[in-house]
């Protein structure tokens, strides 16, 4: 391609020239085809190392190839790269790498022994409050079923004997639970929560379907921590 | 080096026995100040030196069981070991003033043995079969 496109312009101004001379630029056109750039591809050698550009870029520059710019100036030479492949640097300076991290202490937290960092907002395992006094908060209003994109949770309510209105079911399936935290964004009174709990993996399926029973007694054993944390996270909300 | 000559410190400071129980459960010669023992018997450590323990392992527990397993914190300590409050929950009157009267017992998480969760209905079925009763009538054997 570059022969084609280069050959009518070198021939144009080439007419000034002797018969000897034409020869020898068209082999050095040859050889020029190769070159990187197109101030290469058209440059002229006269004499020796000098470099002479086309005639019709008047006047005259004269460049010498130690002024054109290398790209692989001062990076390795040829000899370094081969030295580098042939003996596997990379690898022993890897090997060093491993080396060293031998003798530094290991960040591997001990799981059961040592925990890694967790949020006061953290969404585990989900709990039923209730006040102070020990009445249950949850007054069946449904908002968390109800935005539930999981449609994890199922309430049924009734009247109490004293007239207010209590779940009689609450249950969440916590294996369709996606622990986004919607159930206790939505509820009014702060009774769904979820806690800090991730240590609740079971062995079977049908445990992990709670029921109103499972989820009160959740909050009884974790009101401490919950409340702690709604504590510190008080002045956010 | 300096792991080999941090070792031996706490080989030192722990003494030769907590050494041995160290290296049989946590796998490391590790030595912290004891912050608490909860009500099952499980010690708290803390070491909040950088030249002993790389930060993120500046907190552990010791379990008081052989069975070890991560459910048997009880919740005040737990927050207290995964970094969610600062002090822990002897030091800490948040935590001391928001525990109420009825707070119940800590149980592990016990699935696996008879005493796991299974769930049950908490209403009265509202569809019964029925069972048909046969009056008594005079001179028919029952």
């Amino acid at each position: 391609m570059s022969l084609t496109r280069t050959v009518p312009r070198v021939l144009s101004f080439s007419a000034r020239l002797t018969q000897a001379q034409l020869s020898s630029r068209q082999t050095l056109l040859v050889c020029r085809t190769f070159a990187s750039s197109s101030a290469r591809l058209q440059a002229i050698l006269v004499e020796g190392q000098k470099v002479v550009k086309p005639v019709d870029q008047q006047p005259y520059k004269y460049t010498t190839v130690s002024d054109l710019e290398d790209p692989y100036k001062g990076g390795p030479s040829a000899i370094d790269k081969a030295v580098h492949l042939f003996f596997f640097t990379e690898i022993i300076r890897g090997m060093w790498i491993v080396l060293e991290q031998f003798f530094r202490p290991p960040y591997t937290i001990m799981y059961p022994f040592e925990k890694g960092p967790l949020s006061p907002r953290f969404r585990g395992e989900h709990a039923l409050r209730r006040y102070p006094s020990g009445e249950e908060r949850c007054i069946a209003c449904k908002l968390c079923e109800a935005i539930c994109p999981a449609q994890a949770i199922t309430i049924e309510s009734e009247e109490r004997l004293d007239g207010a209105r209590r779940t009689t079911k609450y249950g969440i399936d916590m294996t369709k639970c996606i622990y986004c935290g919607f159930c206790q964004e939505a509820c009014p009174v702060d009774a769904i929560v979820e806690t800090q709990n991730q240590e609740f993996s079971t062995e079977t399926r049908e445990e992990l379907l709670y029921n109103k029973e499972k989820l009160l007694a959740n909050g009884d054993r974790f009101e401490a921590e919950i409340a702690a944390n709604l504590h510190s996270d008080h002045v956010y909300r | 080096m300096v792991g080999i000559i941090r070792y031996i410190r706490n080989i030192r400071r722990s003494g030769l026995m907590q050494w041995w129980r160290n290296m049989q459960y946590i796998g490391d010669a590790k030595y912290g100040v004891l912050k608490g023992t909860d009500q099952f018997g499980n010690k708290y450590f803390e070491n909040l030196d950088p030249e002993d323990e790389v930060p993120g392992r500046h907190r552990w527990v010791d379990y008081a069981q052989h069975e070890y397993h991560a459910s048997q914190v009880p919740p005040e300590w737990h927050a207290w070991l995964q970094h969610i409050r600062k002090d822990p929950p002897t030091e800490d009157p948040v935590m001391q003033n928001l525990s109420p009267a009825w707070k119940s017992h800590w149980v592990e998480n016990l699935t696996g043995t008879r005493g796991a969760f299974k769930t049950y209905d908490t209403a009265a079925p509202k569809l019964t079969a029925w069972e048909p009763k046969v009056a008594s009538r005079p001179g028919v054997p029952q």
